[in-house]
């Protein structure tokens, strides 16, 4: 070993080497020709002397290399069927462990394209309680068990506040992130994702443009001429990457904006998740809005409205904890100055300074557990594949014993054999790293699919980059000595004796003090792990075939969805209303649509729109206020959707004008009435405080149907009201046609209707209520698929591994079997010896996995739906699954050692 | 040049280590000298096999080098037995013994 550190050393040190060797031939030279001996030799081939010395250090190490090289590519052509089996579980391991840790590169190891992007922080609030002094929220926020709610949108007044903080900030910017905006590209009308930000956001980034020039400071200011900048993306799909583009006008909310220039390639704003196609400045939110001056002092001068999110570059040496104390500070004195009454101050938000190199972590909370728990799968499928493997060599080494005991008594050094055998396995796992890469290039493909389902805009990018190969690379050797050292420690070692005498290696080599051999070992944790990973599949699964069979309360299929709202184009109100119907009335005479109807939200849409509700001779629970879920739909809604009708009649084209009218669902007589009938009685809608006027007549009762989610587990009390009824809060809609075959196939004929109807109103969104209710549920999908996909693979690989190790152990048993079947013994008896055998491997696995599952069940509990964590049937349909798999592999060799000729049987020891 | 007696291939690791051990640290010029001289001016150990081997011997850490002030006030690289070299030394003579008996007693007449 010793010897390799001094080799390592000269490979470092080659200058020196070669100048030292110079020197010590010229005072050789020197010397010689002081001694002037008469006949004296001269000097030697300088060349061919310094080379020799050169070999000396770097030939045999590399010789011994490229022999053991040639030799292992020799030994697994000659086995070609272990090659085989080791190569595809190999490559399906590899493959799938590279195609999971491409999608965890992309989500949540990858930085933002931009300079320096481990120097930038993300700050977000959090609050146990309520907090007074954040009045409204205009932004995400979610809940975390640990901290309560969380979100990254701040007063503008408290950027402006912590800006100034220059000892602990190099930059701080604020941006809004992706909001749709209606927009007239080019005369054709379409929604972009615009990011509103900072004028300092492209230089505190060092984002550089690709064309023209970006927004800067003075771009962001009220008054400032309205400026736009294109991602490089939306440049090249759009313009064709043409530079005329900029100086260009478009319209956005019917308001003129100039392109200035692109960003460059690569950049597509703060967040992974979202590709923006446009940016601009944060002051133009008032030129977009319906009342400009009332937003331009909500946005800019309301310091309880809660809205910009800010990244920020800390100064060098500056720590996060240190920024974290300061800005926390800093804040806490801020919010307490926007405190309207000084019991506000007890509860106030807690600013948090969190990493920011990856951007907005949207699809990282989304993703992150599911991927983690992919990654486990695949790595206990890698793990199953190398003990397969080393199984196979396992047994191979007692083949070989014979001849790597005759090379050690030749004299060959222990290393030096370890060492050839270890090639041998890098070089198979690095074949199968190599084939996994085409595994993996399909499963990414495959994985963008499935979570994609459907929609184009899917910003998620996995792909074999650099990183990736590397995790590969590594990947792949680790596997090889992984699987390959305990197989070649093992074959080196100990007595050579016996493997000489024995005339070939028939006899059961069984070691003193080992009972169990590590073969066996192996199959038992095969066994294991498939278990555990078939019943995790199985939790999948049964989740999703749980989700699909929720009775909807309505139609999924061949429905056709999409957005449309023109209230930027200039409708409003009672214009807009009769824009809609109109809209209505042309999509029903397309051919092939049944019936058309609108929504302002669709169904199972992850939609919500709570309100509190006085009913009239109905007290409410104390402190807790009744609460009802609306959707302001068209005449034709539940007949579209094929909601029934149960009681009292539907709404009615009469119903658009006044008097006010509702349609409830079961839920709502069930939940305030007790069952009894609510036709004919009068509720009011809004904040019960505020009393406002029972004035809306209940005429009929629907059937329920799923509100907000295919998750929710009874639909809320719901009302559906007429679209006429709040005019001035008619926006957007969904509109949802009926069709008699493939509803996406009647969208282009809706695109035409749209355009004769106002070339300006985009139309976006297009769905189909089947893809809009798979979407919801796009991450159980993937899980239950994969999983699935997992459980099977490791199923297969455990069983060949059982295979492989009950057909050695026959085979190596032939002599004893044919003594048996010689001396009479049954078929049946032989038969049910071998698989005595397989039933105490795959128990003893099955025992330990059951084991290991039901303690790990629960980390996963929060993907599972109508499951528990050790659902019986589950675990039970797992269990079975595994063991006649194992039985059937055990069986096959079973026969076969029951079918052998006795005669053959011992003639061939 | 006319033909001179071999050094026995295997065996000049065993000179070279010898005369480190009789001697002490030397170059390599004054190990070639010195098994010339020792031998009876029999042995000649050209620089083409004599450099190549000290590097081998580098390698398996039985010599150590060393760059010193040689007698006549030159910087040359001296060669010095190790711990290891010495248990070599040990071995590859009694190895030699053992082998050289045997070829006695077959080349002796009977």
């Amino acid at each position: 070993m010793g010897g390799l550190f001094r080799r390592l050393d000269f490979l470092l040190h080659r200058r020196r080497f070669e100048q030292e060797l110079d020197e010590e031939m010229r005072h050789h030279q020197a010397l010689q020709r002081e001694a002037k001996r008469d006949g004296a030799r001269p000097f030697g081939n300088v060349t061919l002397l310094k080379e020799d010395c050169r070999t000396m250090w770097i030939g045999n190490f590399f010789t011994e290399l490229s022999q053991d090289a040639r030799y292992a590519v020799r030994m697994i052509g000659a086995n070609r069927l272990f090659a085989g089996m080791a190569l595809i579980s190999l490559a399906l391991g590899i493959g799938a462990n590279t195609a999971i840790y491409s999608f965890m590169e992309a989500i949540l190891l990858r930085p933002l394209p931009v300079s320096h992007p481990e120097e930038l922080v993300v700050l977000r609030w959090c609050a146990k309680g309520p907090t007074p002094v954040v009045k409204s929220v205009n932004g995400t926020w979610y809940r975390d068990a640990g901290v309560g709610r969380i979100s990254p949108n701040f007063p503008f007044a408290a950027y402006e506040v912590l800006r100034g903080d220059g000892e602990t900030f190099s930059a701080l910017f604020a941006f809004v992130p992706a909001e749709p905006r209606n927009a007239v590209v080019r005369g054709q009308a379409e929604v972009l994702r615009a990011d509103s930000v900072s004028g300092n956001y492209y230089s505190s980034l060092g984002v550089t443009p690709a064309a023209g020039r970006l927004i800067s400071t003075s771009d962001d200011r009220a008054g400032a001429a309205p400026v736009a900048v294109l991602s490089y993306q939306y440049w090249e799909s759009r313009f064709g990457l043409d530079p005329a583009a900029v100086g260009q006008r478009i319209l956005i909310n019917n308001t003129p904006v100039t392109i200035v220039g692109v960003s460059a390639p690569g950049f597509a704003g703060m967040d992974p998740g979202v590709e923006t196609a446009i940016t601009l400045p944060l002051h133009t939110f008032p030129l977009f809005a319906y009342r400009p001056g009332d937003e331009q002092r909500r946005r800019f001068f309301d310091a309880n409205f809660y809205w910009v999110e800010m990244m920020g570059r800390l100064r060098t040496g500056v720590t996060m904890e240190q920024a974290q104390s300061r800005l926390a500070a800093r804040f806490r004195q801020f919010a307490e100055t926007t405190a309207s009454r000084p019991s506000d101050k007890t509860s106030l938000p807690l600013l948090a300074v969190g990493e920011g190199r990856g951007g907005r972590d949207s699809l990282r909370r989304q993703y992150s557990q599911a991927i983690f728990v992919l990654m486990t799968m695949v790595g206990l499928i890698l793990a199953l594949a190398c003990a397969n493997i080393a199984n196979l060599l396992l047994a191979r080494g007692e083949s070989r014993s014979r001849e790597i005991a005759v090379r050690l008594s030749l004299g060959a050094g222990r290393w030096r054999i370890v060492r050839q055998l270890l090639t041998e396995s890098v070089l198979l796992s690095c074949l199968g790293g190599a084939l996994g890469l085409l595994v993996a290039f399909w499963g990414i493909r495959s994985i963008t699919w499935l979570l994609a389902n459907g929609r184009a805009d899917l910003t998620l990018r996995a792909s074999l980059n650099l990183p990736v190969l590397g995790f590969t690379a590594a990947l792949s050797l680790a596997t090889g000595l992984l699987f390959g050292l305990a197989p070649a420690l093992r074959a080196t070692r100990g007595d050579l004796t016996p493997a000489l005498k024995a005339a070939r290696t028939t006899a059961p080599v069984r070691r003193p003090g080992l009972p169990i051999g590590l073969g066996q070992i192996l199959v038992v944790a095969q066994v294991g792990i498939s278990l555990a990973l078939v019943i995790g599949a199985g939790l999948f699964v049964h989740t999703l075939s749980n989700l699909n069979a929720v009775r909807l309360g309505f139609q999924r299929e061949n429905v056709l969805l999409f957005h449309v709202n023109a209230r930027p184009a200039g409708y409003r109100g009672a214009a807009l209303a009769r824009f809609y119907g109109g809209l209505s009335e042309s999509f029903r005479a397309i051919p092939g649509v049944r019936s058309a109807a609108f929504s302002d939200y669709p169904l199972a849409s992850q939609y919500w729109n709570g309100t509190g509700v006085v009913i009239p001779g109905v007290e409410p629970q104390p402190g807790k206020p009744s609460q009802l879920a609306t959707m302001s739909v068209d005449p034709s809604f539940l007949s579209t959707m094929a909601i029934p009708i149960l009681a009292g009649r539907g709404i009615e084209k009469r119903d658009l004008r006044a008097p006010r009218v509702a349609v409830v669902n079961e839920q709502f007589a069930k939940e305030f009435l007790g069952n009894a009938n609510p036709v004919g009685r009068f509720i009011g809608i809004g904040d019960a405080r505020e009393s406002p006027a029972a004035d809306i007549e209940i005429i009929g009762v629907a059937g329920n149907a799923v509100y907000n989610s295919i998750k929710e587990e009874k639909p809320p009390a719901l009302a559906y009201l007429p679209y006429t009824q709040n005019p001035d809060d008619l926006s957007g809609v969904y509109f949802e046609l009926r069709t008699a075959g493939a509803p996406l196939a009647r969208a282009e004929s809706v695109r035409r209707v749209l355009r004769a109807a106002d070339p300006l109103v985009p139309l976006t969104d297009i769905s189909t209520q089947d893809l809009e209710i798979d979407s919801t549920i796009g991450r159980e999908r993937t899980l239950a698929n994969l999983g699935a996909c997992f459980g099977a693979l490791a199923l297969v690989i455990a069983c060949i591994g059982l295979y492989g190790t009950i057909a050695y152990s026959v085979a190596r048993r032939t002599g004893e079997i044919g003594i048996r079947l010689a001396l009479g013994a049954r078929r049946g008896s032989i038969v049910w010896m071998v698989l005595r055998q397989v039933v105490a491997l795959a128990g003893a696995g099955l025992v330990i996995g059951f084991a290991a599952a039901w303690e790990t069940t629960r980390f996963v509990q929060s993907f599972l739906f109508g499951a528990k964590p050790n659902d019986p049937l589950a675990l039970s349909v797992a269990v079975v699954i595994l063991g006649v798999a194992a039985l059937a592999a055990g069986y096959a060799p079973a026969r076969r050692a029951a079918r052998m000729d006795p005669m053959a049987a011992l003639r061939c020891e | 040049m006319g033909t001179r007696p071999e050094i026995p291939p295997g065996t000049l690791y065993m000179l070279i280590l010898k005369t480190l051990a009789r001697v002490g640290p030397m170059h390599g010029y004054g190990i070639a000298q010195h098994i010339h001289r020792i031998s009876g001016e029999v042995l000649e150990v050209e620089e083409g096999s004599l450099y190549p081997a000290l590097q081998r011997m580098l390698i398996k850490g039985w010599v150590a080098a060393e760059w010193k002030q040689s007698e006549n006030n030159r910087r040359a690289r001296f060669y010095n037995l190790t711990s290891a070299g010495r248990k070599q030394l040990a071995r590859e003579i009694q190895e030699f013994e053992l082998v050289m008996a045997a070829v006695v007693r077959v080349i002796q007449p009977a």
